[in-house]
Formats: structure tokens, sequence, C-alpha cells
């Protein structure tokens, strides 16, 4: 006969099952319906659209797929809820792949999204040599491909590649540190190379660095899972050696957090000016700290960015994108300004500059475009 | 087996309960997997198209390979836990053969799986020679292998046109006829998909067709009644792990064919999904203990779920939570209803 273990085994099974199943039937209307009930840091609002849909849209419900390199972090989740709203603003099925970091997975599942017969698909970080050939494959077969920040293009010239303006968002923050310090200032320098956006900031610094003669003492930095806490110690260590520097350009918003640190190991915040990139509610908050060396950052919203690259899809699949290669400009966000205006956080920044919206890059007047 | 060497046990007078509990441990988990299969099948007609169903067997032909190999290690009542920086280095070295020594893709593959070769064999020294637990031998060789495939790359993924520590441009790039390994259809059938199946067939037979296959599962069971038994215990655990670790190289073989670069990560989360897929395998058909069928159906099994739940819209940390429960049905099926004592333990 069955043992009282035996029961009770039997017992726990069958609540887990009936727990797992309960989960399902919460989980599955929220998702297949696409409504806007995900976990939204930003409220959004659309525009309302009367102008007549183009085909594929005038056609019924158009299925798209986006297929991206890790969703972990908040940068990733806003990104991704920025796509959602878009895609349910112009009434797409969009079917979420997700990697969580690995290469190869990520190619795997670009082919089950091929398969899985969607008209367009968004594919989101990644190497171009692993995903050019499902990218190939899915032009082939007339699926639209929309790449975010992959150099796609070197092995799938019709793909369409999209971008944040890096160019742009270095430039914008060193004209900023140049009308703060002036020319021929000793200044370090805090960055990874081998990864593409930040190469692309880096061709900007060079660029600056010999037009206003500064004299780089150091470059240093470490990209890992926890860049700003293995930063730390070597920004440390370059200060000692040179305690005579003015300003430092740390062109990632972690590699900034981890110079900031090692400024204030080293007792130097108030000696040295701090210039980074990116923004987040955590990076508003250190750059209005009291006494902040960070001055100055280039900023996108990645709700804007998620939901203007559904946009260029949407225009690709009506056959109304003339080009290939569209770029996302960010705007110059300074210490000044988030304590005059008494910015505390994204939504505060969002409120303040609707330009951080972008809503009007790529667009046509039957796209609702919505704005956070 | 059991069955046979207790003729006294409780299943001669079974009652009604007994025989639905038999029933649940033996076909529970396959009626499980066929019923998810048939429900999102149903669900989402792009679910069971053929292309669907070939790009997941695809996906999920790595993990199986890795967890074949895990199964080797874990018949012999051991666990390797180097097995996915193994798959790493593999990835490293194809990269390195092709890329920075110009080499053709068969010399690739010859190296990878003689480095795979000497992995195993140094893991069976540290294992049989020196003594040192499983678990343990094994961890210290993960921990040696992720930071020794980044030493002669300076910790930089491995592309075509990579500027060379001396400034130089590396040569080669990765050939045509690698790519295929991952990229290539014999058929309709993706070629991982058919090194997925014939690795099955050979792991099964290994294992339940020939000598060595039963000594490693009597090793596993009770080396100690093993070793008084004539049978040759530091041999067979050491084959082992041999195998293991050649496995672990066709799965990076295929990782990097996939990836098309030496991604300094490729691999890194194999350890957990080979050893929860051949996990899952010892509740197959009520085995209770590794099997190279039960493995490959633990794989599908994953492979279904992941596709199923990403179709039906969840996001990652739902399918984590999924293969996390998917694991424990097995394990509740195996360990806490089965009435056969279960053959693998690894804290003994």
């Amino acid at each position: 006969m069955f043992s009282n273990r035996q029961r009770l085994a039997g017992l726990v099974i069958g609540v887990g099952l009936v727990a797992s199943m309960a989960g399902c039937s919460q989980g599955g209307p929220t998702a297949s319906t696409n409504s806007a009930t995900t976990a939204t840091t930003a409220s959004a609002a659309s525009t309302v659209s009367t102008a007549p849909l183009p085909a594929p849209f005038s056609a019924g419900q158009v299925h798209i797929a986006i297929v991206q390199n890790t969703g972990q972090g908040d940068y990733f989740q806003q990104y991704l809820n920025g796509t959602k709203l878009q895609s349910d603003a112009l009434g797409m099925k969009l079917d979420v792949y997700d990697a969580q970091g690995d290469n190869a997975t990520q190619a795997s599942q670009l082919d089950q999204a091929i398969a899985s017969g969607v008209q367009g698909i968004i594919v989101r970080h990644g190497y171009a040599d692993t995903l050019c050939p499902g990218v190939n494959k899915a032009l082939q077969q007339g699926i639209k491909v929309v790449i975010y920040d992959v150099e796609i293009q070197k092995c799938s010239p019709d793909a369409v590649q999209t971008q944040q303006s890096d160019a742009k968002m270095a430039s914008l923050v060193l004209d900023q540190m140049l009308s703060d310090v002036g020319k021929s200032q000793k200044v370090g320098y805090v960055n990874v190379l081998g990864i593409a956006p930040l190469d692309r900031r880096n061709t900007v610094w060079e660029k600056y660095k010999a037009d206003d003669s500064w004299d780089q003492r150091f470059f240093t930095g470490k990209y890992t899972t926890s860049s700003a806490t293995d930063t730390a110690p070597m920004v440390y260590s370059a200060l000692q050696a040179n305690p005579d520097v003015v300003a430092i350009y740390a062109p990632y918003d972690e590699l900034t957090k981890g110079t900031l640190s090692a400024l204030e190991q080293a007792g130097m915040t108030s000696k040295v000016k701090v210039y980074g990139a990116d923004i987040s509610t955590a990076d508003i908050e250190l750059m209005t700290a009291d006494g902040s060396a960070w001055v100055a950052t280039g900023a996108t919203d990645p709700n804007a960015i998620g939901a203007a690259v559904t946009r260029v899809l949407a225009l690709d699949l009506a056959g109304q994108l003339n080009t290939k290669n569209v770029e996302f400009p960010p705007i110059l966000v300074t210490q000044q300004m988030l304590r005059d205006k008494n910015i505390k956080n994204m939504d505060d920044l969002r409120a303040a500059e609707p330009a951080l919206n972008i809503s009007d890059t790529v667009s046509a007047d039957w796209i609702p475009a919505v704005t956070f | 087996m059991t069955k046979s060497l207790t003729p006294l046990s409780r299943e001669d007078k079974a009652s009604p309960w007994v025989k639905v509990q038999d029933g649940v441990v033996k076909y529970g988990f396959l009626a499980v997997t066929i019923l998810l299969f048939a429900y999102f099948a149903l669900t989402e007609p792009a679910f069971a198209t053929t292309a669907s169903i070939f790009a997941m067997l695809k996906f999920a032909s790595v993990t199986a390979i890795l967890g074949l190999g895990m199964t080797f290690a874990m018949v012999v009542g051991g666990m390797d836990m180097s097995i996915g920086s193994q798959a790493g280095l593999a990835v490293q070295m194809a990269a390195m053969t092709m890329v920075f020594y110009n080499l053709t893709g068969g010399t690739a593959i010859a190296v990878v799986l003689v480095v795979g070769l000497v992995v195993g064999l140094v893991n069976a020294c540290l294992i049989v020679l020196c003594k040192i637990p499983d678990l343990l031998a094994t961890l210290a060789m993960m921990f040696v292998l992720q930071g020794v495939k980044l030493i002669p790359v300076s910790g930089q993924s491995v592309s075509a046109g990579m500027v060379l520590r001396d400034g130089s441009v590396a040569p080669g790039k990765f050939t045509a006829a690698f790519l295929q390994i991952d990229r290539g259809t014999v058929g309709p059938i993706p070629v991982p998909v058919l090194i997925m199946l014939v690795l099955a067939v050979a792991t099964w037979f290994l294992l339940s067709r020939t000598k060595w296959g039963r000594l490693m599962y009597a090793v596993g069971a009770n080396p100690e009644a093993a070793r008084l038994s004539g049978v040759r215990v530091g041999y067979y655990r050491g084959l082992a792990y041999v195998l293991c670790s050649l496995f672990a190289s066709v799965g990076g073989l295929i990782l990097v064919s996939r990836i098309g670069q030496g991604d300094v990560s490729a691999g890194s989360s194999s350890l957990l999904e080979a050893v929860a897929v051949a996990l899952v395998g010892t509740s197959v058909l009520g085995a209770g203990k590794p099997n190279a069928w039960g493995t490959l159906l633990g794989a599908l099994l994953v492979g279904i779920v992941l596709t199923g739940l990403t179709m039906k819209g969840f996001q990652y940390y739902y399918q984590d939570t999924a293969k996390g429960l998917v694991l424990l049905v097995a394990l509740l099926f195996s360990y806490t209803m089965s009435r056969k004592k279960v053959r693998y333990s690894p804290a003994t």
C-alpha cells in the first residue's frame, strides 16, 4: 500500500502541477493580447492617428518578433517596454525571444523566429558573424529585418541597421568638457575597446584629444559583469600615479560610476570633473549628489529607442523606408540643468526634455507615435 | 532488474494504487512531454510546423550532446563540473586554429578532439590517480579551463580580421565547410540534429549493450562491490570522464560553428543545462538511473517548453522558472515517488 511518504509526494506533485497551470492561465492572456499591462516604468501616451493604414497593416494583424541578445537589466527592460507599446499601438503581435546573453542561443532563436512565420524581425545586439546567416535567410524569405547596434551590413548588406548616435553622444559631452576645462589640459580616459558603441565613442574622443591638445595621462577600465566595481581600483591606481588630471572622460555609465567611486576613495572628488555617457535614475542621483564630480552626460531614453526601432520596422513592412541606416540622436544632460530643474529621476527628465521621445525621428502619418 | 531480485516484494500483492503510482513513475514524464507538445501545437499554429520543429531540435542539440556526456560521468556516480568550460575551450581552439593559423576546418576539428581527449585524461588522472573527489577535481578544472582558453587570445573573442598582439591582422577565417557543422542540412535535417541522434544511439549502445557500459553502471552503483568482484573501477571511472570530455568537445564544435566567432562566453551556461537534462533523464520510463534516451528526451522537453513559452509571449525569467520546475517534477518522479532505489546520489 501507499506509505505516508508516497502519499505526501503525490500531494506535492499534484499541488505543484495545479500551481504551475494556474501560473499559465494567469500569464497567458496578458501576453497573448499584448495589452499594456507589462511593467512600465514610464507612463506612455500615444497619439491617435486617423490616416488610412497601408498594406500589410490594412489586411489584418501583423506578426513580428524581437530577437534580443539579453533582456536582463533595467535598460533592456525599458527598451522592450518601448517596443511592446509601439507594437501595440500599431496593432501588431510581438513575440519576444531572449538569449540571456548566450550568442549560440540567439542564433537558434533567430531560426525559430523565422520558422514561426513572422513578417518582420527586430534583432537587438549580438555578433554580426553569428546573426548574418539567419538574417540573410529571413531576407530571402521576404521577412523584413531591422537590426539594432550590430555591424550587420558587413555580411548582410540588405538588412536595415539602426543605432543610437554614439558619435553625437560623445561630441555633445566633449564640447561641454572643452568649454568647462579648456584646451591643453591633463586628462584621464576610462574606456574599454572592442565593444561597438564604446569604439564609436572612442573615435570621437581621439579626435577631440588631438584637436584640443589634451594630454591623456591614463587610459584604463575593464568590461565585466560588474564593470563599475572592477574598474574603480584601476582608476584609483591611475589617479595615484597622475594626481594632476583635471577631467576624466568615461563614456559608459558603469565606467563613470567606477570612476566616481575611485575619485571618492582618492579624496579627489572636488578637483576633477567627470564626463560620462548614458542615463538612468541611479545615474541622475549620482550626478545631483552634493559635490558630485559627474558634470555632464549624453542621454537617450531606452523606451523611446525601443519604440523608434519598431517604427523603422513598420515603415519597412509598408515599403516606405527609403534608407538602410537610421541613427537615433541623444541629448546633452548637465549636472547644472538637473539641479536647476529639480530633476530626480527618469520621469522628471522625460517631462523636462520632450526631445528624448524622438517621436518624430522615424514616423509617418499612419503611425501612432508613443511618448513616454 | 530490481523486480527479479526481490521475489517477495510488495508488488506481488499490488493494490490498484500502487499500480497507478508505478504507472505515473514510468510514463508520467513521457505523458507530460506529449501533453505539453500537443498543447503548444494546438494553441500556437506556428509551433508544430516542420521548420519550427527542426529549429527546436537544432536548439536542443548542444544541450543534449553535453547532457549525454554528463550522463557518462553520472553513470559512474560522479559529475563533471568542467563540461561547460570544456565546450568553451573547444570554441576558442577551433577559432584559433582557423583564424590565427589559417588552417582548414578539418584540422580545427582534429585539434579540438585531441584537446578534449587530453582534458578528459587530466580529469581522469585527478580523480582516479590523485583520488580527488569528482566534484572538486572538475570544479577546479572548470576555473582552470575558463582562464586557460582566454590566455592565448588575450581575453578577446576570436573573429576573422582581428588585430593580433603584434599588430598584424589575423590571416584566416572560419572555413565555409566548418560552418556547415551547424548551418548545413542533410535533406531537411540540420547536421547538429543528426550528430545528436548518432551520439545518442552510440551512448545507448555503449551503456546498455556492452560490457563496458554495464560495468560503468556497476561502478556507479557500488564501487566497493564492483572492486571486490574484480572490476577495474579506476579504469571505468576514467573512461567515463574521457567520454564526457569528447562529447563536450563535439558540443563546442557545434557552438562555434553556430556563433561564427571564438566567443569568450560560449559554453558558460551549458553546465547547469547539461546536469539538468541528465537528471531529468533519470526519471524517464522510471529508469531511476542516468541513461541515453532519458537525457535526449530531457533535452527535447526543455526545448519544447522554452519554444512554447516564447511563442506564448513569456519573458526569460518565466523560462528559467519553467526549466527549474521541469527538473523538480522529474526529481519528484524518480526520488520521491519511485519505489526503486535511485542509482544516482552524488552526495555520497
